[in-house]
């Protein structure tokens, strides 16, 4: 989508190309004839589905924790993931290394989250949703014009990191190496952030917040700092998962927009507050854009909505949430 | 409403209708625009304040009541001023009733996922849909119809008869609120559970007052349409349901007039900042964040709290 049209709206839905970015490799759409060519598709969309699912795990499992501790619904989350892709661009600019931005841009957002935690939520958490609704959505105004303000409305192109610049044959197709990574690496960090969920005394606290909050502080730990740990580590991963979609989907002021809605398709779906219910929800979300472009490209957007709604009719929980 | 605030009133009638003879032209067009998103933000206030439903899809009302009378005056020839709106207003009242079913059985922060789902939902029908709508490009080229033989391009007729329509659907939202179902609502809003015991049917109420809010929410996107002589996905989009919100929220949604003093200051405050500079959208949101900071009860709460 051209940054013309989106860059106004904070809400705009899937943001998934389905058209191959100018920065991968352009062989993509050459078969092998004498592969069975319907499946080497449905293998391939399967893959862009698994990548872009991620993605959006990446997004909106920082969505589902912070709301699930604190019943905030962040706004401005997508923003912090936006602000991971220009911190990236500009780290790229100055020390022309992708990964020294992959470690160093996510911890500077997380820094801006804890200090959006600690500054503005906690002091109109006593208000209720409908402050913390505006209020997020003022944040997410404000870092949408800074970044316009900053670098500018055009959509900002970040190479591929060499190392992963070309391509893997997948029986008979030519697949972008990037996109493997984007699989791999977020099913690293997925498997670290289930490790200290599950096994850390940081984890057992925070699960036990996420199913009763006022317990957990009757009990003598500091919910404020697991709080602001929680907010900082969500954002972390949205800093992460901006960095790498960088070079997938380029970078602009349109992309928090549109994740963030396809992330509270992924949240309300999965359950809110459940990380579970979010992996789940994301590898949906993602085939059902990726085959929903494949099959029905005028439509496709509307699918994500409905089911969005038809979970939260069903099952306002969502398909994994305990409450509500 | 007590004598000062009839007092209050009185007065600001009298300086909105005395407004075309002591205001230059491009000050009643902004004035236009900012009486028709107080009767938006109005809705907005008293499902919120009334009714305890945060709605965040708000826009899919003044949408489609924008989209349904613009298609009206399009297609069916011969359609009055009035009817158009009339159109427009019954179109969003239903698609409100329809959705209503489903909203009204949720409560807090589900309901208000379910209006962006719908909205979202909707907007993206509108957007993809357009053979009817026009996608992108959006409508124009409708008709603008004489209203009682007067013609509506003249901005001052347009002026007055906003003003007219838009007052009268004002004073029925403060009328209702006097009414017995308007105190049931009231009920629902502070304690659901006990409005439910004592005997009155909850979702019944919350689903007729839903409907009636859709219906002025319509008119308000019809007389839009109108004002704008042209529509975008932009009527309909997740923007305009958080537009509407800041406008509620500035003024104060716990007061009849937060709505009005709230879609006043929006609308001058995006005019006047982006007459002198390109980053009024960056001021804009520092100033939602200040308020919420700072004036959490909106405007009028400040303006309550020095008295």
């Amino acid at each position: 989508m051209a940054a013309g049209i989106g860059e106004r709206r904070i809400f705009r839905g899937c943001g998934f190309p389905a058209v191959i970015s100018a920065g991968e490799d352009r062989n993509l759409g050459e078969r092998n004839e004498s592969m069975d060519a319907l499946a080497s598709t449905i293998v391939i969309q399967i893959l862009h589905g698994l990548a872009y699912g991620m993605l959006l795990f990446l997004v909106s499992s920082g969505l589902t924790l912070v709301f699930g501790m604190m019943s905030v619904l962040n706004l401005a989350h997508a923003s912090f993931y936006m602000l991971g892709a220009y911190f990236s661009y500009q780290m790229l600019k100055w020390v022309g290394n992708f990964w020294i931005g992959l470690l160093v841009c996510p911890i500077l957002v997380a820094g801006l989250g804890i200090l959006m935690e600690r500054f503005l939520l906690r002091r109109v958490h006593a208000g209720g949703h409908v402050q913390e609704f505006v209020l997020t959505a003022g944040i997410a105004f404000v870092v949408m014009e800074t970044v316009k303000w900053i670098w500018g409305t055009e959509p900002l192109p970040v190479p591929i990191p060499a190392l992963l610049s070309g391509s893997v044959n997948i029986i008979g197709n030519v697949y972008p190496a990037y996109r493997l990574f984007i699989l791999f690496f977020s099913l690293v960090v997925l498997a670290f952030l289930a490790y200290i969920l599950m096994k850390t005394r940081l984890g057992i606290t925070v699960r036990a917040a996420v199913s009763d909050r006022d317990m957990v502080s009757a009990l003598g730990t500091n919910t404020p700092f697991v709080f602001m740990l929680v907010m900082g580590i969500g954002t972390w991963l949205a800093g992460l998962a901006g960095v790498i979609a960088g070079p997938f989907i380029s970078t602009y002021p349109g992309m928090a927009g549109e994740i963030l809605v396809d992330c509270f398709v992924v949240t309300v779906t999965g359950g809110l507050g459940s990380l579970g219910g979010a992996v789940v929800a994301s590898f949906l979300i993602g085939q059902l854009s990726s085959f929903g472009i494949l099959l029905i490209p005028r439509f496709a957007i509307v699918f994500a909505f409905l089911l969005m709604a038809v979970v939260l009719i069903i099952k306002p929980s969502g398909l994994f949430g305990e409450k509500g | 409403m007590n004598k000062k605030g009839t007092l209050i009133a009185v007065v600001v009638a009298a300086v909105l209708i005395l407004f075309p003879f002591i205001a230059p032209k491009f000050q009643l067009r902004m004035i236009t625009e900012i009486i028709i998103f107080t009767l938006f933000a109005m809705t907005w206030k008293m499902m919120l304040n009334e009714g305890g439903m945060f709605s965040f899809g708000h826009a899919v009302y003044f949408g489609l009541g924008a989209y349904a009378s613009a298609l009206g005056w399009l297609h069916i020839p011969g359609l009055s001023f009035l009817s158009g709106i009339f159109l427009g207003a019954l179109a969003a009242a239903l698609v409100a009733f329809i959705l209503g079913a489903f909203l009204v059985r949720m409560s807090g922060t589900y309901f208000a996922l379910l209006t962006l789902a719908f909205n979202q939902l909707i907007w993206a029908i509108v957007w993809k849909w357009r053979d009817v709508t026009g996608g992108d490009d959006g409508l124009g080229k409708f008709p603008k119809p004489d209203l009682f033989g007067l013609s509506m391009k003249n901005p001052v007729t347009f002026y007055y008869v906003t003003l007219i329509l838009i007052g009268a659907c004002l004073y029925a939202c403060w009328y209702f609120t006097k009414t017995p179902m308007g105190n049931v609502a009231r009920s629902i809003k502070s304690n659901e559970e006990r409005a439910k015991f004592l005997g009155f049917n909850v979702q019944a109420t919350k689903l007729i007052f839903l409907t009636l809010l859709g219906f002025l929410a319509g008119i308000a996107g019809a007389l839009y349409a109108q004002f704008q002589e042209f529509i975008a996905t932009s009527v309909i989009d997740g923007m305009m349901s958080t537009n509407v919100l800041f406008m509620a929220y500035i003024g104060g949604t716990g007061y009849f007039w937060g709505p009005i003093i709230g879609s006043g200051i929006f609308v001058y405050l995006s005019e006047y900042l982006s007459s002198f500079t390109d980053r009024w959208e960056l001021i804009l949101g520092l100033v939602f964040i200040a308020v919420v900071l700072f004036a959490p009860q909106g405007i009028m709460g400040l303006i309550q709290k020095k008295k």
